[in-house]
Parts: structure tokens; sequence; C-alpha cells
């Protein structure tokens, strides 16, 4: 068994596989891993909207042991990640990291909020540190405006950034 | 064998995210499906070469400790249900209920037909080169028989 508290390291050997087949197969996968998490986020989000992102998001600060700080209004949710434990993980690591390995958080989001018709502006800031900023808006201009202060924004299959 | 024990590489604590194995059950069947099984598994040769490089460097010099205590760290921190044997020729681990497998059971329905494989192909690379072989036997759903034994 690789132990829970090790998949980040498995799924950095699998992004680095993937990424040597090609972008289109990146893409694929980090599809199938948003369907995948639609089990988990996709009812809340449906039912409850801003609120069920913040329910969800509760709830793995807590079981992923995140340093993260949550900040939910009625016009947008903000997720400040301070230290990432996925990222360091990855870097704690004696195998290499893959250099984009903070893409696939934009890559499985980023299609559940398309469908649900939610807005993210996802702000990594620096690849090679643990830490990131991702914001939530039920209305598409705020995003727009928000997507200008961001240092490193991140898309998604479907949405390119830059 | 080394008198003085490796420490154990990677001894996470804090609380368990066992919805990770539903992700990891999703790739395996994503990677098999588009690439198949050889891929599968020499992408779990890597983890076992290159993420598990301090255990398996440790077998390599003839230390089994890391390994018996990894699977110790994690399977205790998972809540399966184990033995571990430490004999005189061999050293089994007896997995009566594996963690991972029944919380993606619980979870999807699903198990992938390749889902074990991430242990027997990991064990596998994690002792090449080394003077152990560590056999991986599934005896059930969710059970399972490691051996680390010398090679003949």
């Amino acid at each position: 068994m690789i132990p829970s508290d090790h998949f980040t390291r498995f799924y950095n050997e699998i992004f680095k596989f993937l990424e040597s087949q090609g972008e289109e197969a990146l893409e694929a996968y980090w599809l199938a891993i948003s369907k995948n998490q639609e089990r988990h986020i996709l009812d809340l989000i449906q039912t409850q909207g801003l609120a069920g992102m913040y329910e969800y998001w509760s709830h793995i600060k807590i079981e992923e042991n995140c340093d993260m700080d949550l900040d939910f209004n009625e016009d947008r949710l903000e997720l400040r990640m301070n230290v990432c434990p996925s990222l360091s993980k990855v870097m704690d690591n004696d195998a290499a990291p893959m250099e984009r390995y903070c893409d696939h958080c934009a890559g499985w989001i980023g299609p559940i909020m398309d469908k649900t018709g939610y807005h993210m502006v996802y702000d990594v800031i620096d690849r090679t540190k643990p830490q990131c900023v991702t914001r939530i808006f039920k209305d598409p201009d705020k995003a727009r405006e928000a997507e200008k202060s961001a240092q490193l924004l991140m898309g998604w299959p479907g949405h390119k950034v830059g | 064998m080394a008198t003085h024990e490796s420490p154990m590489r990677y001894e996470e604590d804090g609380n368990v995210h066992l919805d990770f194995h539903g992700a990891t059950n999703t790739t395996i069947d994503f990677i098999v499906e588009r690439f198949g099984v050889d891929a599968m598994d020499a992408i779990f040769r890597k983890v076992g070469r290159d993420v598990y490089a301090s255990i398996r460097s440790d077998l390599i010099a003839g230390d089994t400790r890391q390994l018996v205590r990894q699977w110790r760290h994690f399977f205790d921190r998972e809540g399966a249900e184990y033995d571990i044997e430490i004999g005189a020729d061999e050293i089994v681990l007896t997995v009566r209920r594996c963690t991972a497998w029944h919380h993606v059971k619980g979870l999807v329905g699903h198990v992938s037909p390749h889902f074990c494989d991430q242990t027997s192909r990991t064990n596998e690379a994690m002792a090449e080169g080394s003077p152990f072989a560590i056999d991986t036997e599934i005896t059930g759903e969710g059970a399972c028989r490691q051996v680390i034994a010398r090679r003949a």
C-alpha cells in the first residue's frame, strides 16, 4: 500500500509521466480527478453555493493538515494557503518534484466551478513555494477584477489564461 | 546489517485523509485504460526506486528495519488489521483488512483489479539490487501477505 500520507508523492510521479506524454494527457487526467472529486463537493455547491464550498474546505483543512485561512462572505470565498501540505511533501521527497505540480489544483477545481457557474481566480504566486490564494466568486466581473492583482494566475482545461 | 538504525524518511503525523486512496484508484483506472498496465507498473516501480530511495538504500545495505517501521507506522495510522512476524529467515506481513482497499470499496463500489499492484510493484522495486526479495501474495479482497526473504 502506498499510504494515503504519501499520495502526493505518487501523484507527483503520475504528473511527470503524463507530462512526458503531452499536455492533452495531463489535462485529461485533471478532468478525471475533477470527476472523482465531484462526489465530495458537487452536491455541497449545488445545494449551498459558497457556503457549501466553505464547508468542504473547512473539512479538508483539518483532514489534510493544511495551514490555511478561509474567508467566507456573501460574494466570495477566499482560501489563503499559508503552508500547502501537498507541495510541501512533494518538495520533501527523494524523488524530484514536477515543476508544474501546483497546476493540478486549478486543473481539478476549475472544471467544477465552470460546471456550477462560479468563477475562480487561482493565484499560485510562485510554483516553488507551498502557498497560494484562491478566490471564488459568483459574479464574473468581480473575478475579472481580482485577476488583475494575481502574481501567477493559473488556468485549467477549458479556461486558459495569459 | 548496519547496527545504527536509519530514521524513517517520511514520518508523517496529524490527521489521515483516506479519500486519497479513492484518487489512487481513479488514477490507476485512468493510466491503465489510456496507457496500459506496463505504464502503470513502470510508475509504481519508479515510486519504489525514487520516492522510497531511503528504504531501498537500507535494503541494499542488508537492513530491513526501516521498511518494517514504515509498515507499522502507516498501517497503524490507517487502522489496518495486520501482523508482522519477524523470523530468522523471513519477515512476514499479513494484512487481514487493508484500510485502503476497503475505503475505496466503500467510497466508489469498484476497486481497480490493479489496485494492489501499487504494493506488489513498489515492493519489487524497493528490493531491486538488494540481497532481499519482497513477494506480495493477494490472499483475498483487501488482504495480502508480504514476505521479505533473502534471495537464494
